[in-house]
């Protein structure tokens, strides 16, 4: 009696392996070949045609490549990738300069009172420089004394000021975020900054020297 | 004691005999029954797939048959008119040609990143298709319905604000360890359903060493539809339905490179594909 329940639990088992490596992987192998399409053909296809359509399809083709090509700016722009903090100076489709950057934390801040949040990313898109300077003087905005866990100054406290922090150069983007230089060289290539893209020093005096007021900057 | 006769020894022989014709009937019965759900699964499985082909080609049939001699041209064509619709938009696009084994970003016109595909395995599905059906297919841009990946694919922390600056400082040094931990320690294996009924993987890998230890990881993930096919399967067995066929197509590519595109594509985002 025992034998027998242990035989036919044995064979229930090799049957249920069996069913399950065909429903895992044989039948899905099967699914996968083109031998399950056997004898189906789109039979959409037909043949002939002169030298002529041909010629006129690659002159199409031409066309539209340049079309496609004109889209890369013939003059200076800035492609960054923020998943690994690197960017990449091209003119045209040559590449002139890359290298380490920071950008993003991807983080949303919360005031302890739960009054006051802030957003740090860093856009993607395609953006322009608007304006660029040397020597830049960095105004703090609330969100760095409240990230700091100091007391919020008013507007125009001297305490907002600061130099040195956004290095030699700046470029603007737009709504606050800028091209700049870093006192925290130790933390590049880290997803660290508010939403501003930080660059080593001799990296951002090429960029600074390189792009021009309207040039495009790439970010993904 | 009374000795056995003759027809009683028989008899014993005799139920014996019977005992094992009927476990030779129940191990045949079980093992036909396991034969006969397999075929039937097998026959609806590969329904399935004819279906989705039948699919295809209905489709494509009021559309104009396609020159079997300027197929490439056509499809170059096509490659690049797809190109220029996802350039006309805002958004990041991603465009992949299997012909050349490349898989790249755009923006705006604009290649942002290019990247070698190590690996790829494509569904027979494809390898079957041609002419106008391949075109109806593939001749314009595809449209992402839905991600799914091992990875966050928009990382945002929420932190609270610190009481001091000695708190500021131990939070910033905690989070920058905690960030170079993390890229450290990740399988990027992320997967997408596009709104012509088929599905991209993209696996992430860094060496060819690395790379079946990773396939397992990228099978692992696959293995919850697997797992889900396996009750799925006996429903349909049991109504005799066929199950749903979805063609895949399984690209491997660096491993920063494979996280960088999951985070950069938006969620409807255009995909162009050649083949």
């Amino acid at each position: 009696m025992i034998r027998n329940f242990f035989i036919y639990l044995t064979v229930l088992v090799v049957g249920v392996a069996f069913f399950v490596v065909m429903v895992l992987f044989a039948i899905p192998a099967l699914q996968n070949s083109t031998v399950a399409l056997v004898g189906l053909s789109s039979n959409s296809s037909s043949s002939g045609g002169g030298e002529a359509d041909k010629a006129s399809i690659e002159q199409e083709v031409d066309k539209l490549q340049k079309e496609l090509d004109a889209y890369t700016p013939t003059n200076p722009y800035i492609i960054v990738n923020t998943s690994d903090n690197h960017f990449y100076l091209y003119k045209g489709k040559q590449l002139l300069r890359d290298g380490v950057c920071s950008t993003g934390k991807n983080e949303k801040l919360v005031s302890a009172d739960r009054k006051y949040t802030h957003m740090f990313y860093t856009p993607f898109g395609v953006l322009k420089i608007l304006r660029k300077s040397p020597n830049p003087v960095w105004k703090k905005p609330d969100w760095a004394y409240i990230e700091d866990g100091l007391p919020i100054p008013g507007p125009n406290d001297p305490s907002r000021w600061e130099t040195g922090t956004l290095g030699a150069y700046k470029l603007e983007l737009g709504d606050g975020y800028m091209i700049h230089g870093t006192i925290y060289k130790r933390r590049m290539g880290m997803s660290v900054t508010h939403g501003c893209i930080r660059l080593l020093d001799d990296d951002l005096e090429v960029v600074y020297k390189t792009m021009e007021i309207g040039s495009k900057v790439y970010i993904y | 004691m009374k000795e056995n006769s003759v027809e009683d020894f028989d008899s014993l022989f005799v139920k014996e005999k019977n005992k094992n014709k009927g476990r030779k009937y129940i191990i045949l019965i079980i093992i036909l029954s396991v034969l006969g759900l397999t075929s039937i699964y097998a026959y609806l499985s590969i329904s399935a797939v004819r279906d989705q082909m039948k699919l295809a080609i209905e489709r494509a049939a009021n559309s104009p048959a396609v020159n079997s001699s300027l197929f490439p041209q056509l499809k170059q064509k096509a490659w690049l008119e797809s190109r220029l619709k996802m350039a006309s938009l805002d958004s990041v696009g991603l465009s992949i040609d299997l012909e050349q084994h490349v898989i790249q970003l755009e923006l705006k016109g604009v290649v942002v990143m290019s990247s070698k595909i190590r690996d790829c395995s494509v569904s027979g599905f494809f390898k079957k298709i041609d002419g106008n059906v391949y075109f109806e297919t593939f001749g314009t841009p595809l449209t992402i319905k839905e991600f799914k990946s091992s990875i966050a694919k928009n990382p945002f922390k929420i932190v609270e604000a610190p009481k001091d600056t000695i708190a500021a400082q131990l939070a910033a040094d905690a989070a920058a360890k905690k960030e170079a931990e993390e890229r450290k320690n990740q399988n990027v294996f992320w997967t997408v359903k596009l709104d012509r009924g088929f599905d991209l993987d993209i696996q992430g890998i860094d060496s060819i060493a690395e790379a079946q230890k990773k396939y397992e990881f990228g099978k692992g993930f696959k293995s919850d539809r697997k797992l889900n096919n396996i009750t799925n399967s006996f429903q349909h067995i049991l109504k005799f339905s066929k199950p749903t066929y979805i063609p895949e197509i399984l690209i491997s590519i660096p491993e920063n490179e494979a996280k960088a595109i999951l985070r950069a594509l938006p969620q409807k985002s255009l995909v162009t594909i050649r083949i």
